[in-house]
């Protein structure tokens, strides 16, 4: 029972809850996975806790059946969050250390790295990530390991990753009304690059955007360390309200139309009909409407174009966007869409590829694995960096609560 | 007592309300009319309102956002389905370059279209002074209303207000001169004539039509028709030509003493000055109003052709410039958000990307 993970993904349109083995040789399998849909949450954040509680009991109880119906019985304590959302934010940080002797020594990096590492978080913020970059040595930049060069002053860069401390913390109190204790946040999008990411890609310079249903994150690697990352407050659930107000649709049927019809790209659709039928649902007054093929692709190309024009400026501004020599990878649920991969070439210029997560095992028959990666990543992530600890712990009290 | 009309004006917008009402006065007597708005201010002024939009934009227009005047008529426009009874032509009244002209108009043809009721839309463009934005919104609308109604005619205000009209009181004329031009129109179908032009014949005349000019002009004293004429082949309401005249419609209004040579005048004045393949005429008999007086109004149609500037609709947004919206004014009201409304905002050079990116980029979506 030892050397296993758990971690819980609250999202705006799903809730997932994945259980992560170490294999021999060091790689993970993630041997159960669940998802149930999300309630009372927007834009990646908790509206409304006793929902959102209810979405974590459910995923809960659904992971449970599956470990029954498989012969294997694992009743879950803990579990790492991951975390999105638009309050998570990555501040750049690095103090400079002496050089002891006349060269740089183990110990010269050990002292940049604990000083890069001192920097307080404020009150209101919670730490999810310090990610350390390139060492300067001097004046010089972009030294992966300074070991033996001479010089005086070195310091480390940094990335401290850090998110809204109440947002994180309404998460955390909606899953111990579920009796799940949350053991660390984890940011989604760096996890996903964790599980889905080649080392050369990153050297070479990759975008690695995560199309989730609140919000987007995106982290930029180049020289084989993350040099920029942010999250925006637009996912896929705002195409779906914009399919719903376009076409005075529920978002249940504006959420159909986006999966079975829509398209990220506008044009050919040779051999598709060219109207839509909308799922009347509960409504049999409406059985026979139809909408313009043509009209929902405008929408949703209108949206994620959008989406894709902001990162690519934000990309222009960090001077970033030039430097994308491995192309673009795409995870999330949002990396579903039908063209999405033809939009984001048009976009960025450069060659896009679903983000499967590699470095993860168990996941192979999955039918839509990248938007698995962020919470596959997490695992990854946990087996890496954390002590092990029994998932089982924390699991009392749920136990008794039953 | 409301007219029993097979004809019905609609009045749609803040601009087109004030149109109808004009007609209205004008005409003298009571009209079969209904004014659509998203705005309930142009409700106050009486007459039969039907506010659209109530729930999504509460009462406050629309923004000048076409879309969300779309949308709001989208929803709603079947509330005018109270006034249809025993339509058989519609004539709406508005103005383009706001959000409800264009957008509700679209709709309401398409909505009258589906009840079988040919619609004809008099429509003015926003003068130049008004701004990009709105010339922009005009013409992007233009060509859809004009593929949804029987017949269009468009209506520039730069041509209809001379460039020495009082500016301070350009906009409160023009509203007067399309009304005038209408009731003369109206009082052709409506009143009892020599040559009758009743609700069917113009059905059957407007049937198709597609994108029309219109003029009108009343004259009197002696050799009003020679002057009548003249001055019909000077408007510019009349001069702008993207194509051959396919048919005419020529309408006389006059009082007991119209001869019979002034008709001849006008008619072949008008038939050798626009052409057209086909020609009509028809002529109202009004002492009351027209006692001394010649009015002359002429329909040209030109079919097949497109709006003037009518932008067709592009394979893809892609390559579509970015347009920012002027700071704090989105298009849309807080009600745009939809289900994002209680969440935190997310703006990105000063523009609300949780609003539809469809609303705030003015994209069409009539296909």
């Amino acid at each position: 029972m030892n050397n296993i993970y758990a971690a819980l993904e609250l999202g705006t349109t799903r809730t997932v809850l994945a259980i992560g083995e170490a294999e021999t040789g060091g790689r993970l399998k993630v041997t159960c996975h669940a998802e149930t849909p999300s309630a009372g949450v927007r834009k990646s954040q908790i509206l409304n806790i006793q929902d959102a509680t209810q979405s974590i009991r459910s995923v809960l109880r659904e992971i449970e059946r599956k470990q029954e119906a498989s012969g294997a019985k694992i009743t879950i304590g803990n579990a790492f969050l991951v975390v999105s959302g638009q309050h998570v934010r990555a501040d750049p940080f690095s103090a400079p250390v002496q050089v002891e002797g006349a060269r740089v020594t183990a110990e010269d990096m050990e002292a940049a790295i604990r000083a890069a590492h001192s920097m307080p978080t404020s009150r209101d913020r919670e730490l999810l990530d310090i990610v350390e970059q390139d060492y300067v040595l001097d004046s010089m930049g972009g030294i992966p390991s300074p070991k033996g060069m001479a010089g005086r002053l070195l310091r480390l860069n940094t990335l401290h990753v850090h998110g809204d401390r109440n947002r994180i913390q309404d998460a955390r109190t909606a899953a111990d009304a579920a009796h799940l204790e949350i053991r660390d946040p984890l940011f989604a999008t760096t996890c996903a690059a964790e599980a889905v990411l080649e080392d050369h890609e990153r050297k070479n310079g990759v975008l690695l955007i995560d199309l989730g249903g609140g919000s987007t994150g995106y982290a930029v690697y180049s020289d084989g360390y993350l040099a920029a990352m942010e999250v925006i407050g637009v996912g896929g659930d705002h195409v779906t309200n914009d399919i719903a107000h376009a076409f005075q649709t529920t978002n249940t049927q504006a959420e159909g139309l986006k999966i079975r019809e829509a398209s990220a790209t506008v044009g050919g659709d040779d051999g598709a009909s060219a109207r839509v039928r909308v799922d009347p649902g509960e409504n049999t007054l409406l059985d026979n409407r139809t909408i313009s093929r043509r009209a929902l692709n405008v929408v949703v190309n209108a949206r994620l174009l959008e989406l894709f024009t902001v990162i690519r400026e934000r990309l222009e501004e960090l001077d970033l966007i030039h430097r994308l020599h491995a192309g673009v990878v795409l995870v999330g649920g949002g990396a579903r869409m039908r063209n999405i991969e033809a939009l984001a070439e048009q976009a960025f210029g450069a060659s896009v590829r679903p983000g499967r997560p590699i470095h993860v095992d168990g996941l192979e028959d999955e039918p839509f694995a990248p938007s698995y990666a962020a919470i596959a990543g997490a695992l990854l992530y946990a087996h890496r960096n954390y002590e092990e600890k029994s998932i089982l712990d924390g699991l009392l009290g749920r136990f008794f609560s039953r | 007592m409301k007219s029993d009309s097979p004809m019905l004006l609609i009045g749609i917008g803040t601009a087109g309300c004030a149109i109808a009402r004009g007609v209205g006065r004008a005409f003298g007597e009571d009209i079969r009319c209904v004014l659509v708005d998203t705005d309930a201010t142009s409700g106050e002024a009486g007459g039969d309102f039907v506010l659209i939009g109530g729930d999504r934009l509460s009462g406050r227009g629309a923004g000048g956002n076409i879309v969300a005047g779309r949308l709001a008529a989208e929803v709603s426009i079947r509330m005018i389905d109270d006034h249809l009874e025993d339509v058989r032509l519609a004539v709406i009244v508005t103005a383009l370059g706001g959000g409800t002209g264009g957008g509700a108009t679209l709709e309401a043809a398409k909505h009258l279209a589906a009840h079988g009721i040919p619609s004809v839309v008099f429509a003015t463009t926003p003068f130049v002074f008004e701004g990009d934005d709105r010339q922009r919104n005009s013409r992007g609308v233009m060509t859809m209303i004009e593929d949804a109604a029987n017949a269009t005619f468009f209506l520039p205000l730069d041509k209809l207000i001379g460039d020495t009209d009082n500016m301070a009181d350009a906009l409160r004329r023009a509203v007067d001169t399309v009304a005038s031009g209408v009731t003369l129109f109206w009082r052709l179908v409506e009143k009892p004539g020599y040559i009758r032009l009743d609700t069917e014949r113009l059905r059957h005349l407007l049937a198709g039509a597609g994108r029309g000019r219109f003029a009108a002009v009343t004259v009197q004293g002696p050799g009003r028709a020679a002057e009548a004429v003249d001055r019909l082949m000077r408007s510019e309401m009349l001069a702008a030509s993207s194509g051959p005249v396919k048919s005419a419609l020529c309408g006389i209004l006059a009082g007991d003493d119209l001869l019979l040579s002034e008709v001849g005048t006008v008619a072949d004045g008008v038939r050798n000055a626009f052409g057209g393949l086909s020609f009509d005429l028809a002529t109202v008999n009004d002492e009351a109003t027209f006692s001394g007086r010649l009015s002359v109004v002429v329909m040209l149609f030109e079919a097949g052709t497109r709006a003037e500037g009518g932008e067709p609709a592009s394979d893809s947004v892609m390559g579509s410039r970015r347009r920012r919206a002027p700071k704090g004014v989105l298009g849309v009201g807080p009600s745009g958000r939809g289900r994002f409304k209680n969440a935190e905002p997310t703006v990105w050079r000063d523009e609300d990307l949780d609003i539809p990116t469809f609303i705030r980029k003015n994209l069409s979506l009539d296909f």
